[in-house]
């Protein structure tokens, strides 16, 4: 059996992009999903590009605000990795790069909004405070309500059904082997890499490889528990809603400081709400969280998205909702990322953990880079060592 | 359950949705016990064949008049029934069960409004079948349930010459009707030959004797319209509608066309399957498309406290659903303690002799009217298949090519993410991927069922 230099485990944006910058790079890879490319959080996301810090950073007090706002490096890498991807893969993923505004309501959320646009401009990006007169300049539709906002030009959104595919066709052109509907079901070591079980219909298909990534969104923590370890991932179901077609109405990615908001038009005219209300995780056979089966709907999720998408941005209240999904993805304990090598586990590299799809292009081109063995401290703060002490009696060699 | 555990008790013992003949039946044999709400979408109650005349295919059409006094008599008998609130003009938009009591989330002229219940019956009915042709989606094309429903309820024909076309015989009674209400009628054509009409038809005698003199309507439809001039065509597959900005003509293959400015395609019906399908009750495929809702003999769905009736278990006409509704109701009394084993199997026996001699009409009608799977018969590539998001075949067939499965070829080509969320789309899909297929593999079923406006949802 010939070795492979990465397998990839699951079929989503991380995998594809990390898989196509690999073979570009002249490795040979494969990826195994489970489902068919994209079929998780990386479809069926919202599409945000969204570079400000998170409302859920600064809602924990400071100190996780602060850890936090380490990820503003990377998001200065993304926006300028967006931009590239705008010029080298084409028109067809709609990448709409207008800017973004998050907005404040009351006394409150405005000095959030100061003591986070300082932390952003400390941190380098060119956030902009400004009141809710200029606001409503950039977004005619922004009601009275908004009082403040923090604004910053690169923000926008992409076609989240158009960019996995994208990375995966080119992927596959530089020669990635993609095996779908491939679930890894046992995994060994030996002296140059890993020995990998993946079942596919009836057949066992066996890979030897170097090297593993972990890219499965809610499922990396069950992935890890394959390869003997701890890999801190918690599952979280959230709602997305989706209107008719519209006209033209709203150029910038709208999000709430204080509030779950996320709101946009996308490409076709359909506008977009979320922002992080939760639905209902359904708990499988033996009682754990079902990552299988899409999650229930709240109802008062659903009332309280669309009451403050309506109070912020009133034309949107006068639209049909067409839609309400619920989608699975991962946050880790302490909000940042989780990518790079795990210590107790030579040669298995994960990336994980929150806001993949605005960041999973320059986790992609980073890690390609650290796997690859090349110099890459870019990463570094988001490794899985500060969480090496979960895996103390972890790992080992497996049989 | 015990309501204490699950908070406040539910609204009512009983949710009925669908005011139909299922739903009626349903309320008459519980007898005044319960408290029932019946939600529908039409003002008053009646359903697709009382109320306006059928949209959709109802056997009472076929029927004699006396049959059809005996719906209007169990009509107005429902009418009078107190322990029934009857919610008119309202949508569910949602349905969902949590600690023994279902929740329906409505929408209606007041906004959107929740409902619960300790048991729900669902009796939605059906709708019509699309199968895209080229041309299908030009204005001037309608159902031919649509345009029996236009007919009946203003007294006019939409539009002055007519053609029809599709593999249902109730284009011949809906052909005839618009020529009784002053149209003029181009053409009815059938994609079966004669022979296959006639052949499905005998091979079926015992529901040819029983319903003798529905056969003997359609026949005479044929022949009165025959008699009219109006010319009939069958064994014409290769269907399309031509127009610019609107329909002009219907061409049958290269050879025929028929000039008109109205078109009506009737290929049959499918039940209405987005609740069971978003509260997760079992399905499986029906003919020629769509879901049906899978049920014991006692027309208990797949989870504890739902009953489904009528269209919703495979579309099958009037008197069946009458049949199922009754079967529900007492399932509801015998669920309820209110009648025990006994007294539950004495009152259905005559409702399952019903519910079963209509069943072989309906298998008829089925046979005959089958226009066989979509994937059979290809229109050309660059006909739309999905009309609201404006994906045509070619589309579809280079995703499936890449990825044969339908969520992947669905986020691929939008195919299913309009306004109408696959509703008239996903049947031809599924036979694009290939049979069999099960709920699982299809779409996702979500809500809200039916397009809702954001302010009637939205928290203030």
């Amino acid at each position: 059996m010939e070795r492979l230099d990465v397998v990839v485990i699951g079929g989503g944006l991380v995998g594809a992009a990390t898989a196509f910058r690999l073979a570009q790079a002249g490795a040979s890879v494969a990826v195994v999903e489970a489902g068919y490319p994209n079929i998780g959080a990386s479809g069926a996301n919202a599409g945000s590009l969204h570079f400000q810090l998170e409302r859920r950073f600064l809602e924990n007090g400071e100190a996780l605000a602060d850890q936090a706002a380490q990820v503003l490096s990377l998001n200065r890498l993304a926006i300028e990795e967006w931009r590239r991807l705008d010029a080298e893969m084409g028109p067809d993923l709609h990448i709409h790069m207008r800017g973004g505004l998050m907005v404040a309501e009351t006394a409150d959320q405005v000095r959030t909004l100061e003591r986070k646009v300082a932390r952003e401009v400390e941190g380098g990006l060119d956030t902009r405070l400004i009141d809710g007169a200029e606001a409503r300049i950039i977004a005619p539709g922004l009601s009275e309500a908004v009082t403040a906002a923090a604004y910053l030009a690169s923000e926008g959104h992409a076609d989240p059904k158009a960019l996995t595919p994208a990375f995966m066709t080119r992927a596959q052109t530089a020669g990635v082997q993609l095996l779908q509907g491939a679930r890894l079901t046992a995994v060994g070591s030996d002296a140059q890499g890993y020995r990998l079980t993946v079942r596919r219909g009836e057949a066992d298909i066996e890979l030897a490889t170097r090297k593993v990534l972990i890219a499965a969104g809610a499922w990396t923590g069950r992935i890890g528990e394959l390869f003997n370890l701890h890999l801190p991932i918690y599952p979280v179901a959230l709602l997305m809603n989706v209107t008719e077609r519209a006209p033209p109405m709203l150029e910038q990615l709208i999000q709430h400081v204080g509030q779950r908001l996320s709101m946009k038009q996308a490409h076709a005219g359909n506008m977009l709400i979320g922002g992080g209300w939760p639905s209902r995780m359904r708990l499988d056979a033996t009682g754990r969280f079902d990552l299988d089966r899409s999650a229930e709907l709240l109802t008062p999720s659903l009332a309280g998205n669309l009451g403050v998408a309506s109070r912020i941005f009133p034309p949107v209240a006068e639209l049909n909702l067409i839609r309400s999904w619920t989608g699975i993805t991962a946050i880790t304990a302490d909000q940042t990322p989780l990518v790079g090598e795990v210590p107790q586990a030579p040669g298995v590299y994960v990336a994980a953990g929150g806001s993949a799809f605005t960041l999973g292009p320059v986790f992609a081109r980073l890690l390609a880079r650290l796997i690859l063995d090349e110099r890459e401290d870019r990463l570094s703060i988001f490794s899985p060592a500060r969480f090496g002490h979960l895996n103390s009696f972890m790992g080992g060699r497996l049989a | 359950m015990s309501s204490s555990l699950s908070g406040a008790s539910p609204d009512y013992d009983l949710a009925v949705i669908g005011a139909g003949p299922a739903g009626q039946a349903a309320c008459l044999s519980l007898n005044g016990a319960l408290r029932i709400a019946v939600i529908d979408e039409q003002a008053r109650p009646g359903g697709q064949i009382l109320r306006q005349p059928p949209r959709a295919f109802s056997v009472a059409d076929w029927m004699t008049g006396r049959a059809y006094r005996g719906l209007k008599a169990r009509l107005a008998a429902f009418e009078a029934l107190s322990n029934v609130d009857f919610m008119g003009g309202r949508s569910v938009l949602g349905l969902r069960e949590a600690g023994g009591a279902w929740t329906l989330t409505l929408s209606g002229p007041s906004g959107v409004e929740e409902v619960s219940a300790r048991r729900v019956l669902i009796a939605g009915g059906c709708y019509d079948l699309a199968v895209p042709i080229p041309g299908w989606t030009l204005p001037g094309v309608m159902s031919a349930g649509g345009t029996q429903a236009f007919i009946k309820s203003q007294q006019l024909v939409p539009g002055k010459r007519l053609a029809f076309a599709g593999s249902h015989p109730l284009q011949l009674l809906v052909a005839e009707q618009a020529l009784e209400a002053g149209g003029e009628v181009a053409v009815v054509a059938f994609i079966q030959p004669f022979s296959t009409l006639v052949w499905r038809a005998i091979t079926r005698p015992w529901a040819a004797l029983t319903h003798g003199a529905v056969l003997l309507s359609a026949l005479g439809s044929a022949w009165r319209l025959f008699r009219a001039g109006v010319p009939l065509r069958f064994g014409r597959p290769a269907l399309s509608v031509e127009g610019q900005g609107r329909v002009s003509a219907l061409r049958l293959g290269q050879t025929e066309r028929f000039e008109c400015d109205a078109a009506a395609l009737c290929f049959g019906f499918m039940p209405q399957a987005d609740l069971p399908r978003a509260a997760g009750l079992q399905v499986t495929p029906a003919r020629p498309g769509g879901w049906k809702t899978n049920h014991d003999e006692w027309m208990r769905a797949s989870r504890r406290g739902a009953y489904v009736a009528g269209e919703t278990t495979g579309v099958k006409g009037a008197e069946a659903a009458s049949a199922e509704g009754a079967l529900a109701g007492l399932a509801v009394a015998l669920d309820e303690g209110l009648i025990d084993q006994d007294e539950a199997r004495r009152r259905a026996r005559p409702w399952r002799k019903a519910r079963e001699a209509a069943m072989w009409f309906s298998a008829l009608l089925e046979a005959v009217a089958d226009p066989g799977p979509f994937s059979a018969r290809l229109p050309d590539a660059d006909t739309i298949i999905c009309r609201c998001e404006d994906v045509v075949l070619a589309d579809l067939q280079a995703a499936l090519a890449r990825c044969d499965e339908v969520g992947s070829v669905k986020l691929a080509t939008r195919c299913g993410m309009g306004a109408c969320q696959g509703r008239n789309c996903e049947h031809s899909l599924l036979s694009l991927a290939g049979e069999p297929h099960s709920e699982r593999s299809a779409f996702t079923a979500r809500f809200p069922a039916r397009p809702v406006r954001i302010g009637d949802l939205a928290a203030r």
